[in-house]
């Protein structure tokens, strides 16, 4: 049942603010229709960490010990609050913050367009408009001390303590940063920046954040060389070994160049690929080694992972590793660094990197996706479509689509080499986000994987269902396209979860791998489906 | 974190039961480990999997990618799946004492 929700109710104490059932979700066309339970906490967990808000912990705020405690928590909320909204501490983000804190009309016409508020069966606490209003009221009564007569007078007031605050946190990794709701707002609001600011001023200034992101995220990146804890050495171990796989596909060997000086590209995968999908990576080789372009990887620390977690959640980490990026290539002299099949990367590197590398730093950075449409329209390799007769559809990773218009290139790649493709609805900048954005399908502990999988991929889900609707036969398999490694992963998860390939032949992948799979001088099929 | 018994010695384990002190681990913490994940008792095939991962993680620091593991083990995907039903990750790598995996994995 879902009970009315106010934002005063907010810092009130209560086991859990929320109880998410499954008959309130978001419909899924059968066999998904039945509903199932959701993943609950064990006890000690609930007694561990914060979990009030809806009874999922994606980031595991320990509770205060003492009254002391919960007092110095507010304390530093209040003192980063100030910060965040000072031009001196605050010189990334403070215009469009401001800008959609104060001018917001609260008209609600956002709401509907947040995937996770409408799978969810319209809870009020996912409403993208729900968090700000919470942080506004903070500012009037904390920080600009509003009078209190106005504030009942508008019905706006607020109590601050640990439970809200904590609240708060959590429920700033309940927006996927999709900026869906940014995109419908006639006034240019974009409620999920204000997401990713209350991540940023908990990071920042209190020293919480999610580990996936932080800990193993950033600092693990910085220190060893990747994310994924891949080592310079590990990656060498790799590379070898797609080299042999490569062979074994072609029927000759490629040399994947690492640390080639004076390439015209260095090409940045994000290090996912290399354990998870090491065939993404491969493609990728043997296109470039088709086309005769001059590139290389990078085996220094960071260059060899795109990722950049650090938009996610923290300026400070963000430019720490937007930094090594751009040295890696500054060192190896290329012309200019090209980013793969990854979405967030490509918002880190050819945008947000713009506010922070200057000088030799600020090397020329390129999408992948316009170079390989080249490739495949412009009759640089050979290809044969009837390679690809099965039905394919398209994921847009909203960083690439939404954000930064690339809409055209792997449209015009699918069109030309997949005689079955197939348009999602709605589709382009108006995609819905796999459900796994801002780190979401990175995020694996506890349940937080089942309120993924159940709320923010939920409208996905709808979607590929429907967009393969006309062939609902699993022994018919199915292909969608995720160019991007942190779409992919959630994608992964999602099929497993529902069991999509047992009961629909539905399967995923990059955009390279279709590519290849279409070459005319491939001795075997590039797309091996038993990775399901 | 919290600290559970493991073939009788005391280890520290995360939120989703990977052990965070990978020396410490052995056959008994192994086999106790098997238990909790469904893939115990441990025969030929699982301990050929087992010592793949161990090895290369000493090797490398990181678990092989998934290619890898069943290229050079022989043994396919759905073979692992029966031995491991968690998976090669969440199964297989948590028997062998490596860390949960991190990154866009």
């Amino acid at each position: 049942m879902k009970r009315k929700m106010k934002i005063e109710d907010f810092g009130r104490p209560a086991r859990q603010l929320v109880t998410l059932e499954p008959s309130d979700l978001l419909p899924l066309p059968p066999p998904y229709d039945e509903p199932r339970p959701l993943k609950q906490l064990s006890e000690e967990q609930r007694e561990r960490y914060e979990a009030s808000l809806d009874g999922f912990v994606g980031i595991g705020i320990t509770k205060p010990a003492s009254a002391k405690e919960e007092e110095e928590f507010v304390r530093k909320f209040l003192s980063g609050l100030k910060k965040l909204l000072s031009k001196e501490n605050n010189w990334t983000f403070l215009q469009p913050l401001v800008h959609s804190l104060d001018y917001c009309v609260k008209c609600q016409l956002c709401n509907d367009s947040c995937p996770a508020y409408v799978a969810s069966g319209k809870q009020e606490i996912y409403r993208p408009t729900f968090r700000p209003e919470i942080l506004r009221r903070i500012i009037n009564k904390y920080l600009k001390k509003e009078s209190g007569i106005l504030r009942k007078l508008t019905a706006s007031d607020i109590d601050l303590n640990f439970t809200l605050l904590a609240r708060l946190a959590e429920l700033a990794y309940r927006c996927s940063l999709c900026r869906r709701c940014a995109q419908v707002c006639p006034l240019g609001i974009d409620n999920a920046l204000i997401s990713r600011e209350i991540r940023k001023l908990f990071s920042q200034e209190m020293g919480i954040a999610v580990r996936e992101l932080h800990e193993q995220g950033t600092v693990q990146q910085l220190k060893v060389g990747s994310s994924t804890g891949i080592t310079p050495k590990a990656l060498a171990n790799i590379i070898a070994f797609m080299e042999d796989d490569i062979e074994e596909k072609m029927g000759r060997r490629i040399e994947i160049p690492v640390d080639k000086e004076g390439a015209d590209m260095l090409l940045l995968h994000n290090a996912g690929e290399f354990l998870a999908w090491p065939e993404n990576p491969e493609a990728f080789a043997i296109l470039l080694d088709a086309a005769g372009i001059s590139w290389t990887l990078s085996s220094e620390i960071a260059g060899y992972d795109a990722v950049n977690y650090g938009i996610w959640y923290d300026d400070v980490q963000a430019a720490r590793v937007a930094i090594h990026h751009a040295e890696a290539a500054r060192r190896l002299k290329v012309k200019k660094i090209c980013v793969g099949e990854c979405g967030h990367s490509h918002k880190a590197m050819l945008v947000i990197a713009d506010r922070i590398l200057t000088g030799d730093l600020n090397i020329p950075r390129e999408s992948a996706l316009p170079l390989l449409a080249d490739l495949v329209c412009n009759g640089k390799i050979k290809l044969d479509p009837k390679r690809n007769d099965f039905p394919v559809t398209l994921h847009d990773p909203c960083n690439m689509v939404r954000l930064m218009g690339i809409v055209e290139p792997q449209r015009k790649i699918v069109r030309a080499i997949c005689p079955q493709f197939r348009e999602m609805e709605p589709h382009g900048v108006e995609n819905y986000c796999c459900g796994g954005g801002s780190g979401f399908a990175i995020m694996q502990s506890m349940n937080f994987p089942d309120w993924r999988n159940n709320v923010s991929a939920r409208m996905k889900m709808k979607q590929i269902l429907e967009a393969f609707g006309d062939v609902p036969d699993p022994a018919q398999k199915k292909y969608v396209c995720a160019p991007c490694s942190n779409c992919k992963g959630l994608l992964r998860d999602l099929i497993e979860y529902h069991g999509a390939w047992e009961k629909s032949g539905i399967f995923y992948g990059g955009l390279v791998e279709l590519i290849v799979n279409a070459m005319t001088d491939l001795k075997k099929p590039f797309i091996e489906w038993e990775w399901h | 974190m919290a600290k559970v018994t493991l073939g009788g010695i005391e280890i520290e384990i995360d939120e989703d039961g990977f052990i965070q002190e990978p020396d410490k681990w052995n056959k008994e913490v192994a086999e106790d480990l098997a238990k909790a994940e469904k893939a115990y008792p441990m025969g030929e095939d699982h301990w050929k999997l087992v010592n793949y991962l161990r090895d290369y993680y000493l090797k490398y620091e990181i678990a092989p990618p998934v290619r890898m593991l069943v290229k050079q083990t022989g043994l396919d995907l759905k073979k692992i799946y029966e031995l491991f039903p968690g998976g090669p990750a969440k199964g297989a790598c948590k028997i062998a004492g490596l860390p949960k995996p991190t990154g866009c994995v």
